[in-house]
């Protein structure tokens, strides 16, 4: 089936079920591709500009039998897409199992969809049992995700991470619950909103951003937070944490919770909520 | 009169200062501000907070907020327009078209090399703005640099934008810069621009009496023995500074250039000898208060303190307006 993804998420998605995308968006980091799909991804694939502005004359060009967008970015060019070729919306960049689903229908592989989807319930379930076994009065642990830029830090209340942490049944620190995305953090005395139980950073591979992360790390109010005492800051990828928003994503970044937790990642051992 | 208005806005200042030393996340009593400065303790919370965030952060907005007021006043009297603000010489906009040139092709994001690049970048286009409006006298004239003005904001803007539609996850990076923030920054970043700073403070009060010949006609100015043509390009060369260093310390924060100098007239007339300290004094003050209400509205989120400018700004400009007309 011809296929053409116009973000992120979806292009994991696609390689996901097996299909082979003729056209994909740029990547936004690790260009032009995340490394964890190069390889899934064939050859000949056309790269059609970025998530915000795709070359539609390029995309009509491929004559593709499915596009799929997700609505904050493309519910603009909708009425355009539909005139090329069928068009599927996502509401969320970050419900990747609605979006697997859905993708899932579209291109006849409702059977495979249901399979991935039904082992991602078994491995959240499975990694659910073992925190409440091995952390005992410590789980849940409330959590906070972070991100350092090159002039701020950010923390987030919503997103791909977060959307995961919550079916895996961490809890947020009590500012925290808020909607939108999350908050901009531009002064180190703002450090202390950071706190919790644990905190995962993701930042990317730039120098000015691991100097900002320095000055912020190396303030005394960094050191005073409660995950920074206890050891539990956890650096992640962030393609896997903040970008890639598909179920490969999604498996990946548990896989990541699997090591940092230490817990064992035996996928046939698990028997029906034994672990 | 005018020294008892002086006075008054140099005590809102001074309270705007030590709100903004005092007041944020983590509330600090007055008691520990000498302290932290005289006798540090390096295990008190406060004292750190003082010296390492608070104090950069209250000179940066002193200094800019001062430093655009004055900018602005220097231009309007300049260009002899009610409406110029040093942004319409295309200081901004020289600025921004650097510091992305300099993001995205030599991936620049560092905060200091930055400023350089911003101050550059303001530089280089004023001086193109100079260019363009000069007279075949050697004087600048005001409708030309104010046209050269526009022609090179729309050209560095367009510029700009390209590169950042090409460059869009590094546009990312910028925009704390692009809306205008004193905060996250240290010391180090302002104390090479010091100097350039307080240089042309002191060329500022040297050139007051020249600077209210300006406001006249060049016949009159002429008529009356003044050589308005070094008085322009000094003046004009002061904004730069000003401006760019401003520009290149806190991004893009409006309001302050072009209102600020209109609320100090309104208080105490004309003559640049009032006009100049009084910009210095509010704009350095409604700055402060800006960055300190930005930061205490809904913490730990800081609102855009270019936004908190023209909130608390605009009440008493329309109060001002309301007595007076305005004239540069």
């Amino acid at each position: 089936m011809r296929i053409v993804t116009l973000y992120q998420g979806a292009t994991d998605s696609a390689l996901a079920l097996g299909l082979e995308p003729v056209g994909v968006v740029e990547s936004w980091l690790e260009r032009p591709m995340y490394r964890y799909l190069r390889e899934e991804l064939p050859e000949r694939v056309r790269y059609l500009g970025l998530e915000t502005q795709p070359d539609l004359e390029a995309l009509a060009g491929l004559a593709p039998e499915l596009v799929v967008g997700v609505r904050y970015r493309h519910a603009g060019l909708y009425p355009l897409l539909s005139r090329i070729a069928p068009t599927l919306i996502a509401d969320t960049a970050h419900d990747f199992e609605a979006l697997l689903e859905l993708m899932g229908e579209a291109t006849g592989r409702e059977a495979e969809a249901q399979a991935l989807l039904t082992e991602w319930r078994d491995r959240v379930a499975d990694f659910r049992c073992r925190a409440e076994a091995q952390l005992g009065d410590a789980w849940p642990q409330r959590v906070s995700v972070a991100n350092f830029r090159s002039d701020h830090a950010r923390l987030y209340y919503e997103g791909f991470a977060r959307h995961i942490l919550d079916q895996l049944g961490f809890l947020r620190p009590s500012g925290q619950w808020r909607s939108g995305w999350g908050v901009k953090l531009v002064s180190r005395e703002s450090l202390p909103a950071m706190d919790a139980d644990a905190i995962f950073v993701f930042m990317r591979d730039d120098p000015a951003v691991s100097e900002l992360h320095r000055e912020w790390t190396s303030h005394p109010l960094w050191q005073r937070l409660d995950a920074v005492q206890a050891g539990r800051v956890y650096y992640v990828d962030p393609v896997i944490w903040n970008m890639g928003a598909g179920i490969l994503a999604a498996q990946r970044l548990l896989d990541e919770l699997y090591e940092h937790y230490g817990f064992v990642d035996d996928r046939q051992a698990w028997v029906g909520g034994v672990c | 009169m005018r020294w008892i208005g002086l006075s008054l806005v140099a005590m809102v200042a001074l309270l705007a200062a030590l709100g903004s030393l005092l007041l944020g996340a983590t509330e600090i009593a007055p008691g520990s501000l000498i302290g932290a400065f005289v006798a540090p303790d390096p295990g008190s919370m406060e004292h750190l907070i003082l010296r390492t965030e608070r104090l950069p952060r209250a000179l940066i907005a002193s200094v800019v907020g001062a430093s655009l007021a004055v900018a602005g006043a220097l231009t309007q009297t300049l260009t002899r327009n009610a409406l110029a603000a040093p942004s319409i010489l295309g200081i901004n906009a020289g600025a921004m078209c650097f510091v992305v040139i300099a993001s995205s092709f030599f991936a620049l994001r560092s905060p200091l090399a930055l400023v350089w690049v911003a101050f550059f970048g303001a530089l280089m286009a004023a001086l193109l703005v100079a260019l363009l409006g000069r007279e075949r006298s050697g004087g600048l004239s005001p409708l030309r640099t104010v046209l050269g003005g526009v022609a090179v904001t729309a050209l560095f803007v367009s510029l700009a934008q390209g590169l950042l539609i090409v460059d869009q996850d590094g546009f990312e990076s910028l925009l704390l810069w692009l809306a205008g923030s004193v905060a996250g920054r240290g010391l180090d970043v302002l104390t090479p621009l010091l100097p350039f700073f307080l240089v042309t403070a002191v060329l500022c009060a040297l050139m007051v009496r020249q600077l209210n010949l300006l406001i006249l006609d060049d016949e009159v100015a002429k008529g009356l023995g003044q050589r308005t043509g070094w008085a322009r390009l000094l003046a004009g060369v002061a904004v730069i500074v000003l401006a760019g260093g401003s520009v290149a310390l806190a991004g893009l924060i409006g309001f302050v250039g072009l209102i600020v100098p209109h609320m100090v007239r309104a208080l105490f007339g004309r003559d640049h000898r009032w006009v100049l300290p009084g910009c210095a004094l509010l704009g350095g003050g409604l700055l402060l208060a800006a960055d300190t209400l930005a930061r205490l509205l809904m913490p730990p989120q800081e609102v855009p303190v270019g936004v908190m400018t023209a909130l608390l700004g605009t009440p008493f400009f329309l109060y001002l307006a309301r007595r007076r007309s305005f004239a540069p």
